[in-house]
Formats: C-alpha cells, structure tokens, sequence
C-alpha cells in the first residue's frame, strides 16, 4: 500500500547515491553511540560524590626556607590565625590534600612484618583532632580522634596508635564486618580503628581503590607543609584572597603557593577527562548536523533531479501527501538498511574500544537511543524538502516535452 | 587548460552555490575535527630530539625481589635507587651520562626586592646541557670540578633570568634557593622541549625547569624529591642518609650509547653488575633483569600518548569518511545533473579523459577552500583544547606540516570523492542527451 515495490526499484537505478547515504548513516550510528556512552561514562566519573563539601573547602602549600625555628609550634599559630578569620569554619595542617592528585599509598596488614597477613591498600593523610571537623566527612560508627590521641612527631619513632578511615577500606581489610576496634598494622606499627567515615575519597580519583583513606592523628615536622581550610560557602573566595598577607604577617620566611579551591583543584586533576568529554560532544552534534545537511542535500538533488516525473505524478492525479509519502518512504528504507548496519558497527566498535583501550563495554542501550534518533533526524530533513517537491506545479510535466 | 578547468569549476560552484557550500562546509568541519585531534596527537607523539633520539638511552635496573612489580609492561621501576644510579654514574663508561632528579626550592634574591617563589628544580650531573641540546645564552655548565665539590652553583633559564636580573648577562651574580646562596655559572637560551622525555614520571607536558644545580648537592643539601619515590619493601627511614641508602626509586639516569655495540657491551656491563648487587643479597632473581631504551622507545613504553587521544584520532577519522560519504552523495547528484551540458562537450568533441580531469579539478577546487576552512575550524577547536586543558597548552597548536596536511587531506579525501561520480559523468554517452534537447 506505500508503493515500497515501485520505490525500490527506483532506488536500484540510482544506487550510488543511496548507498553513500547509508554508510553516512551506519557510520553515524556507529560514532555517536558509542561517543554518547563515553561521554556518559566520563558525565558518571566526574559527578561521583567524594564526600566532601567541595564547594566550600580550599587548601593551600606553605614551604618555608629558612629552617630557625619551631616549626610545630608555627602550625598551631597558622591554625589558630586561620580559624580567627570571619568566615573561617575550620582549618587544619594536613600531609597531604585529598583530591588534588597528589598523596602517599601503603598496604596496610592484618599483621606485623615479617609474617604480614592480608594487605590492602589505601592512601592516608597525617592530621591533627580538626581533619574529620575540617574536611566535612560524616563519621557513621565509632569516635573521632580527641586531643590525647593526637602525636606530634618530634623523632621517628613516634608514630599514632590509632586511625579513622573510610568505610570501604574498612569494609574490605575486614569482610566479617568487625572492622571498628581493630588492629591493622602499617609496617611494624600496629593502629587501631577508631572510627569510620561513610565517604571520603583519596587523593587520586583514578586509582583502583580511590575509595580507600585513611587519617592518622599525627602533626610532622617538615619545611613543607599543607592547610586545609573549610570556610561557609560565600565566605570562600574572600578568605582565599587574604590567607598569603596573613600567613607571611606572622612569618615572612616563607611562601605561599597553590592557593585553591578543593572543586578546582579535583577539576584540575580531571581536566584530560573534561577535554575528552567536550571534544566528543562536538564530535557528535557536528556529525548529526552533518548527516542531517547530507540527506537535506540529497534529497534536494533527488528532488530537482525528477521534477518532471513529480510534475507527471501530479498531473496524472498524485495528491501532495503522496509525493511527500514517496521521499519519507524512500528515505526510510535506505536508513533502516543504515541504521541495521550501523548498529551492527557500533556493537564491533564498542567491542574494539574495550579491547584496545582502557574503555568500559558499550550498553547496547545507547545504540538503540542513538538509532531512534538518527532516524527521527533523517525524516526531519527529508520532510521539507519533500514539502517542497509537493508543491511541484503539474504544468511543469507539460512544459518542456 | 588547467586554467580553463578551474573558471569552469568556479563557474559550476556559482550555479549551485547551495550544494557547493553545502559541500564546503562538511569537507571543512570534516578536516577541522579531524586535524585539531590529529594536532595533539601527533604533537604528543612528536621525536622531541630527533638528532638523538637513537642515541640516548634511560637506564632501568629491576633490583627488587622476584614477583614484585611496579605496575609497568614489563615489571621494572621506571626510576632507580640512589646508590644505583650513582653507581653507574661513577664508571667510566659511557662517556656521556646524565644522573637527575626532579627537586625545588623557594627563590629569592634575600632582600625584599622580589617576593620569594617556588620554582621546580633539576638537580643534574654537568652533562645533562650537551646531551639534551640545551644552548646557552651567557655562560655554559658548571665545571666537572664543582660538580665534584658539590659547589653552590646554578644555572637558571631565560625567563628566571629575566625575573630576578633583567635578563642582563648575570653570570657570577648570585641569588638564593630557600636560605643558601646559589652562584649563576649560565643561562639558557629558550628552550622549547613539547615532550619533556627526560622524565616523564612527573608529567610528559609538564613545562622544563627554569633551575638546574649540581647533582652532588642532593646528600649535602638533604634535598626532597618532588618527584615520585615508590618501594616495594618496608625499611625503615629514619634520616636522609637512610633514603639515599634504602631500596626506593626516585632518580633517573640516562646514558648516551652511540651505536649498538657500545649498547651490547653497556647491557653486559648493567647484567654484570646486577649479578654482583644480588649477590651483596639486597634482591632475590632468578634472573638478572635491565632495560635500554632509546627516546622513541621509552616515550612508547611510558604511554605518553594517552588512550583518549588515541580514540579521538580514531573516531574523527571515522568523522572524516562520513563528511567524504555525505560529499560523495552530493557530487553525485551535481555531476549527474549536469549530464546533457557533458553530453554536448562530447559530442564537440571533448575526451573522456578532459572530462574527468575537468571534473577531478573542480573537487579538488572544494577540497582546497574546504581545506582552508578546515584550519580556521581547527585553529578554532585547539584553542578550545588550550582552554580546557591548560596541561596541553603547548601540544594544541599547528607546526607548519599540520598546517600544510590539512588542506592537502582535504584536496586528496576530496579526490577519492570525486573518482566515482566524475568517472560516471565522461562515461555520458552523447546520443542521449542530444537527442532531448
């Protein structure tokens, strides 16, 4: 009843052309539905939640180059200035700034060296009583860290006895579920677990485990050191513009680099994944919008190409839903065929990507969203040039013969 | 003729200035995409010393227990330890060598002139200026002498010159690095290194340093490591005598090997010693295990080019076929439109070979301004890849061999477009179409 027979045959007689606009179409299938599931990919691992108030922590670098003087001592006076300014909710002298790609990793064991038991890995940061209040992590079980547990590492072997760390960590060094109160022993010293955090991720968000983070409660010495201020959101960008004058006012000795904001600095650290995300995006749109001018201008060409045969469809009694019916249908049957074939693409596409590179299995999902999609674009731009075949005067088939 | 080929094809653009935009564009947003993702990539996969590259070779020793592994290809560390790399640095042989290591310091000139900054810093051995051709402005490396005394001496680049004396000749002034006075012995000329191969364990892209001092320095000054140290045993480190001793690795060493049998005899020499070192029981192999690789070699094995980039290239080459197929479609149409105006040039007399070449000029014309167009498209989507990516900032741009493959793809993809439909047009058979009109 839609006169497929006649069309196809028609089709054959001019296979070049439609078959050009077929692997346009399996191509574009094919690139944006696996572009979409990368992109899609890339939109989860940037949004996770890390478990910090991102928006309203910013941390900074303080390196000292003169070595004369109590260092110990200048971290609780830059903490305590820290905290004085309007603002301020809290603020810490931490190791190292989770997020920022930069840290220390260890395993961690169920028993001393040389016999280790089990290990398992995970970042940590050394902090004072203020890191959990700072950092704006929940503790769901257990306590947090008090002042007697706190070290204040004046030689090596001074080492904390006990730790708070994330849940995942402790979920996975002990399975039974007995995790709080227990011992684990980095090196040969053993640490108990004291509390555990719902969520805080560790410096590298790519690692296998970034889930794993562990705080002890110790402050070292070093010419080096980090801070970590939490401050009310509004109040961020105000307080970051005053802490390098006010940190050189009680010590000029020093400088201070690396003044960011805990979202801008994780941004940083994701910046490849932004670019990959936004080339693909313009990768795409650009490709739809491509297919989408290929077939317009196609369907134009096919259009001028047959006047007088629109003309004599028209004349002979052809009504202008008919001819607009003829393009859709013969539209439709060449990106069907395009489309089957781009599905079948994307699939080997997808299998390719995962195997060469480091890329996760495509959802066969997104080939049928896409799918659906390039078809409805397709019949979008054949409707107006067809609308326009429509309009064909039939006098034009009596003209020129 | 030529000539003559290419009014016609401009002749033709004009009578069907719709489609031939049409065709335009998509060559040009096909070449535009293609080539800004085909920049980075081949800036990030660039030779970044070609004279030599072949020659110069990082060393890599596997001194832990068997079955340990850094998570590299092939299991060994990427750095060496301390006492290793001085080690082999101390030997005779090769003759050129370079021991470095990735350090910084805050800078000031001790007065309040300048506010103190940090600046990253290269502790290296005096060779590391020749064997990566680093050229001097004013000065040269500090002498094997100071290099042996462990003297206090820099040499800083361009831009750090400019900050701290402006960029006069600085030589013998003096400046600090946190609270020691370091003396200026040379400054360098620009130096502008994409890759930054000699040590891609902090970052490939990262920019090079602007202040290199003796490599001596580092158990006198006690200097950190602002690179990566990774273990693979507990020791216990208790001072900086106890890191340049233990079994972790954050120095790099890097030897010149000017043909295959000074790399022959390097690599019996490292095999020997690794023996030896097992023997003093710090590592337990079944085999003794080493690596010699060249710039290329080393760039490939620490995937410097990433997976991502890799994909992009892949997928706007896909991008590109699509903008051909939708291209092709297109010519198709035109050519065959223009039918009866072939027919009567046939009939005249015009050969099917003219007519082609007549043809293949015209898609050549639109590949050309597509082309052109394409690096205007591209130049557009680098700078969008600097503004994302501040990382990449010096590999988003176009040498002038992007800037002439660009529209040369572009005239050839167009050409392969253009075979068919033009190869159908000069097959008109005149009759036809004579006899219509």
């Amino acid at each position: 009843m839609f006169e497929c027979k006649p069309i196809f045959n028609s089709l054959l007689r001019s296979k070049a052309g439609a078959m050009m606009l077929l692997v346009q179409i399996a191509i574009t299938v094919a690139i944006v539905s696996n572009a979409s599931f990368i992109i899609y990919d890339r939109v989860q691992y940037l949004k996770q939640e890390t478990g910090y108030p991102e928006e309203s922590i910013f941390s900074f670098s303080i390196t000292s180059f003169v070595e004369d003087f109590d260092q110990l001592q200048q971290i609780e006076i830059d903490e305590s200035v820290l905290r004085g300014i309007p603002g301020v909710i809290n603020a810490v002298n931490l190791s190292e700034i989770p997020l920022s790609g930069s840290g220390s990793a260890s395993s961690i064991h169920t028993a001393p060296p040389p016999d280790t038991g089990r290990g398992v890995r995970a970042a940590y940061v050394l902090g004072d009583e203020n890191s959990v209040d700072t950092l704006g992590v929940k503790i769901i079980a257990g306590r947090n860290f008090n002042q007697e547990d706190v070290v204040i590492q004046r030689s090596p072997d001074q080492v904390a006895t006990v730790a708070i760390a994330s849940k995942s960590f402790v979920e996975e060094m002990f399975p039974d579920g007995d995790g709080l109160g227990n011992t684990v022993f980095m090196g040969p010293y053993p640490v108990q677990i004291i509390g555990v955090v719902e969520k805080m991720m560790g410096p590298w968000l790519k690692d296998r485990k970034a889930d794993n983070f562990i705080i002890f409660p110790m402050v070292v010495e070093s010419t080096f050191q980090k801070m970590l201020v939490r401050t009310e959101p509004s109040e961020r960008a105000s307080v970051m513009k005053q802490v390098e004058a006010l940190m050189l006012e009680n010590n000029g000795d020093r400088v201070v680099s690396n003044v960011i904001g805990m979202d801008d600095d994780k941004a940083l650290y994701n910046a490849g994944d932004m670019l990959m995300l936004r080339m693909l995006l313009v990768l795409i749109v650009v490709l739809v919008l491509i297919t989408a001018l290929g077939i317009y201008g196609l369907t134009m060409f096919n259009i001028s190409k047959r006047t007088k045969q629109i003309g004599t469809r028209r004349a002979l009694g052809a009504r202008k839903s008919a001819i607009v019916r003829y393009f859709l249908i013969e539209n439709s049957m060449v990106c069907s065929a395009g489309l089957l074939i781009g599905i079948v693409g994307a699939i080997y596409l997808g299998d390719a990507l995962l195997k060469a590179y480091s890329l996760p299995a495509l959802d066969i999902m997104y080939v049928v969203v896409t799918a659906i999609v390039v078809f409805c674009i397709s019949v979008l731009s054949v409707i107006i040039p067809a609308n326009r075949a429509a309009n064909i005067s039939p006098s034009i088939a009596t003209r020129s013969v | 003729m030529f000539f003559y080929y290419i009014d016609l094809a401009w002749r033709s653009f004009k009578r069907t200035p719709f489609v031939s935009m049409l065709m335009v564009l998509a060559i040009a947003v096909g070449i535009g995409i293609t080539m800004t993702s085909l920049s980075v990539y081949y800036m990030m996969a660039m030779n970044p010393i070609p004279d030599k590259s072949d020659r110069l070779h990082v060393v890599q020793l596997n001194t832990m227990d068997e079955g340990q592994s850094q998570g590299s290809s092939d299991n060994l560390p990427q750095q060496l330890t301390y006492r290793d790399a001085m080690a082999l640095y101390q030997q005779d042989f090769p003759e050129n060598k370079v021991i470095h290591m990735r350090s910084g310091f805050a800078v000031h000139l001790g007065d309040s002139s300048i506010k103190p900054f940090l600046e990253a810093t290269r502790m290296a051995g005096r060779d590391f200026f020749s064997m990566f051709n680093l050229e001097f402005q004013y000065g040269g490396a500090w002498s094997v002498e100071q290099e042996q005394n462990a003297a206090q001496v820099a040499v800083i680049s361009q831009s750090l010159n400019e900050k701290l004396f402006g960029s006069e000749n600085s030589l013998g002034k003096t400046f600090y690095l946190d609270d020691k006075v370091f003396q200026v012995v040379g400054v360098l000329d620009e130096w502008n290194l994409h890759t930054r191969f000699y040590d891609i364990t902090t970052g490939a892209f990262s920019r090079t340093e602007n202040i290199f001092i003796p490599f001596s320095l580092v158990p006198v000054l006690e200097v950190p490591s602002w690179g990566n140290t990774n273990g693979w045993k507990y020791q216990e480190i208790n001072n900086y005598q106890d890191r340049l001793n233990a079994e972790i690795f954050w120095v790099q060493l890097w030897v010149e090997l000017p043909n295959e049998q000074a790399k022959a005899q390097y690599g019996q020499f490292l095999q020997a010693y690794l023996s030896e070192q097992e023997a003093l029981g710090r590592f337990e192999r079944e085999t003794p295990q080493y690596a010699l690789r060249n710039v290329m070699e080393w760039l490939d094995y620490s995937n410097v080019v990433s997976d991502d980039n890799r994909v992009l290239v892949g997928l706007s080459f896909m991008f590109l076929i699509v903008c051909l197929a939708n291209i092709l479609g297109l010519l198709l149409g035109k050519f065959l439109k223009r039918a009866p105006e072939i027919g009567v040039r046939r009939a005249l007399g015009a050969r099917k070979r003219q007519v082609f070449a007549q043809h293949i000029v015209e898609v050549s014309l639109l590949g050309l301004f597509g082309g052109l167009l394409g690096i205007g498209i591209a130049q557009l989507g680098l700078w969008g890849v600097r503004a994302t990516e501040n990382y990449y900032s010096a590999l988003a741009t176009m040498d002038l061999s992007m800037l002439l493959a660009a529209p040369s793809i572009s005239i050839i993809a167009c050409i392969i477009a253009g075979l068919y439909p033009a190869w159908l047009v000069c097959k008109t058979a005149p009759a036809i179409y004579l006899k219509t009109q």
